[in-house]
C-alpha cells in the first residue's frame, strides 16, 4: 500500500506533468511537493543568496513560494491537499535523502539546458538509479 | 584571396568577437546595478562603452602584447590570425547555444597556443606563466571572498545599510535664480551615496573589462601588423559597445536576475574583488577573464558567511579532503564527540544547512569546465593547423 509520495518539483512543466500524474494515480495517498532552491548554476547567485541570508530556512521558503503555489494550484483542481517541503543544495542529493522516508518518488524527466546537465548531471536518472524507493519518471 | 579581402573576412569576426564579448561582459559589470534599479540598461551600455575603450586603450596594451607577440615566438600571419579568431568565435558560439560559460581570454590563449604548437613556435615558458596564473586566480578570489564573508560581511551589513526610495535620486532646486540640483523627495544622504558607489564600482568593471578583453577581439590580426594597435583598440571598443547596447540588454537581465537577491552589498564587495584581480593581472599582461574571478570570488563570500560560526578546526577539518563532513552553524554548541560521517554515508533528514549550497563537487564540476573549454580550442586549433599548414 502506497501511502506517501515524493514529487520533487522544479519549475519545469514537466514537473507538473509528474505531480498531476502522482494525484491520479495515488487518490488516498498523502503527497508531499519538494523543492530544492540554491542549487548550482553559473553564477551561484542563488546559493550564495541564501548563504548570505540571515534566516536560510525563511529565505528558501521564500524561494519555493512559486512552485508552491503552482503546486496548490493543481492538488486544488483534484480537491486534495499537498504537503510540501524544501531542501538547499543539490538537487539529486536532497531528492535521494528525502525519499527514504516516503514509499515511492514520483518525478519528471529533469529538464534543463547543457550546461546544467553539466552541473548537476541528469537528475532524474540519478534519482531512477540510487533511489531507496521506487520510482516513477514520467514523460 | 588577396590580403585585403582576408583583412576584411578577419575584422567582420573581430566584430563577431566583439559583440559577443560586449554583449557577456555588459551583463556582468552592469546586471547587478540595472536588477537594482539604479541605472537604465541604455546608461549602464553607454558607461560600459567609454569605460571598455579607457581599459583597453591603457592597460589592455599589455595583454595585447602578450596575445600578439608572447605566446608563440614568430608573428601571426594575417590568415592564421583570421582562423585563430574563427576559433575564438566558434567557442563563443558553442557558449551561447548551449549555455556553457566559456572564458573567452581562455579560448583566445587556447586557439593561439595551438598555432603554436603546430608550427613549433611555443613559447612554452609565457604559457606556463599564464596557467599558472589561471590556477591561482580562482583561488585568490575563492580565498578574499570567504575571509570578507566569514569575518568582515556581518559587520559591513550592519553598517552599510542600501535602500532605494520611491521617487527620482536627484531633484533640481528651481527657487534660485539657477536651478541647483537637490536630493529627491525621498532620498537620503546615505542612498546618494551608495549609488555613487554602485556606479563607480561598474565603472570600474567595465574598465577592467576593456583591459581583459578588448585584446581577446583583435590581437590577432594586430600581430601580422595588418592592423595598427590604436585602430584595433578602436574596432574592438565600437563592437564591444555595440554588443552592449543590444545583446546586452538580455544578459543584464540575466545576470541581473540571478544576482537580483544578493545583497547589493555582497554584490558590490564581488565585483570590486573581481575588477581588481582583472585589472592586476591585465597589467602585468596575463589574459584573464572578469567571470573566473567573479564567480570564485561569489562561491568565496557565500561559503565563507554559511561556515562562519565554525572553529577553524573544523574548517581545517572539511578542507583536508572529507567534503561530507558537515559545517553546521550549530556547531559552536554542537557534542564535540558527534562522530564525522564518512564518505557515502547518508546525510540526516533535516538539514537545511547553509554549507550544503557549495558543495566542493559541484563547484570542482564548474571550474573544470574552465580547462575543458581552452582545452578543447587548443586541441581544434592544432589540428587545423597541422591539416592546413599555411603559417607565413
Amino acid at each position: 500500500m502506497i501511502s506517501r509520495v515524493l514529487v520533487p518539483m522544479d519549475k519545469s512543466e514537466m514537473a507538473e506533468h509528474a505531480l498531476r500524474y502522482a494525484l491520479e494515480a495515488f487518490p488516498d495517498a498523502e503527497i508531499t511537493v519538494f523543492h530544492v532552491v540554491g542549487e548550482p548554476s553559473a553564477l551561484w547567485g542563488e546559493a550564495a543568496s541564501l548563504a548570505l541570508a540571515d534566516d536560510i530556512g525563511q529565505a528558501a521558503e521564500e524561494h519555493a513560494s512559486d512552485v508552491f503555489d503552482d503546486a496548490r494550484a493543481i492538488a486544488d483542481e483534484y480537491d486534495r491537499e499537498i504537503a510540501t517541503d524544501v531542501q538547499v543544495g543539490h538537487p539529486t542529493r536532497a531528492i535521494l535523502n528525502a525519499a527514504e522516508g516516503f514509499d515511492t518518488v514520483v518525478i519528471g524527466p529533469h529538464g534543463g539546458s547543457l550546461a546544467d546537465r553539466l552541473l548537476m548531471g541528469n537528475v532524474a536518472e540519478t534519482v531512477f538509479r540510487r533511489s531507496p524507493v521506487p520510482v516513477t519518471v514520467v514523460r | 584571396m588577396s590580403l585585403t579581402t582576408v583583412l576584411v573576412v578577419g575584422i567582420v569576426a573581430s566584430i563577431f568577437v566583439g559583440l559577443n564579448i560586449g554583449g557577456s561582459s555588459t551583463g556582468i559589470a552592469w546586471g547587478p546595478a540595472v536588477g537594482a534599479g539604479i541605472i537604465s540598461k541604455t546608461l549602464a551600455a553607454g558607461l560600459m562603452t567609454f569605460f571598455v575603450f579607457l581599459g583597453g586603450w591603457t592597460v589592455g596594451r599589455n595583454v595585447m602584447d602578450t596575445l600578439a607577440g608572447d605566446i608563440i615566438t614568430i608573428p601571426i600571419s594575417l590568415e592564421s590570425g583570421v582562423a585563430v579568431l574563427f576559433f575564438i568565435g566558434l567557442g563563443i558560439l558553442i557558449a551561447n547555444v548551449f549555455g556553457v560559460p566559456v572564458p573567452t581570454s581562455m579560448t583566445t590563449v587556447g586557439s593561439i597556443a595551438g598555432l603554436g604548437l603546430a608550427t613549433g613556435t611555443l613559447n612554452f615558458e609565457t604559457i606556463g606563466w599564464i596557467v599558472s596564473w589561471w590556477v591561482v586566480t580562482p583561488i585568490i578570489g575563492f580565498w578574499v571572498g570567504g575571509v570578507i564573508g566569514r569575518y568582515l560581511y556581518p559587520e559591513l551589513n550592519r553598517r552599510f545599510e542600501i535602500t532605494t526610495s520611491e521617487g527620482p535620486l536627484l531633484a533640481l532646486d528651481r527657487r534660485g535664480t539657477v536651478p541647483t540640483p537637490t536630493l529627491g523627495p525621498n532620498t537620503t544622504r546615505r542612498e546618494l551615496l551608495t549609488t555613487v558607489l554602485v556606479l563607480i564600482i561598474g565603472c570600474y568593471m567595465a574598465f577592467s573589462a576593456g583591459a581583459s578583453n578588448v585584446p581577446n577581439a583583435v590581437a590577432p590580426l594586430v600581430s601580422s601588423g595588418a592592423l595598427e594597435v590604436n585602430t584595433a583598440i578602436a574596432i574592438a571598443t565600437v563592437a564591444i559597445g555595440v554588443g552592449g547596447f543590444t545583446i546586452a540588454r538580455r544578459t543584464m537581465e540575466s545576470v541581473g536576475t540571478e544576482l537580483s537577491d544578493i545583497p547589493l552589498l555582497a554584490a558590490l564587495i564581488v565585483m570590486l574583488t573581481a575588477a581588481t584581480i582583472t585589472t592586476a593581472l591585465s597589467a602585468i599582461g596575463i589574459p584573464i577573464s572578469l567571470v573566473m574571478a567573479m564567480v570564485m570570488t561569489i562561491v568565496g563570500l557565500g561559503w565563507g558567511r554559511a561556515t562562519r560560526p565554525v572553529r577553524v578546526r573544523d574548517v581545517r577539518d572539511v578542507i583536508r579532503g572529507d567534503e561530507t563532513a558537515e559545517i553546521e552553524p550549530g556547531a559552536l554548541t554542537a557534542d564535540p564527540n558527534t562522530p564525522v560521517r564518512q564518505i557515502g554515508e547518508e546525510e540526516p533528514r533535516e538539514v537545511r544547512e547553509a554549507s550544503d549550497l557549495f558543495n566542493p563537487r559541484a563547484v570542482i564540476k564548474y571550474v573544470s569546465m574552465w580547462i575543458i573549454g581552452p582545452t578543447v580550442s587548443l586541441g581544434l586549433s592544432y589540428a587545423f593547423f597541422v591539416a592546413f599548414p599555411f603559417v607565413g
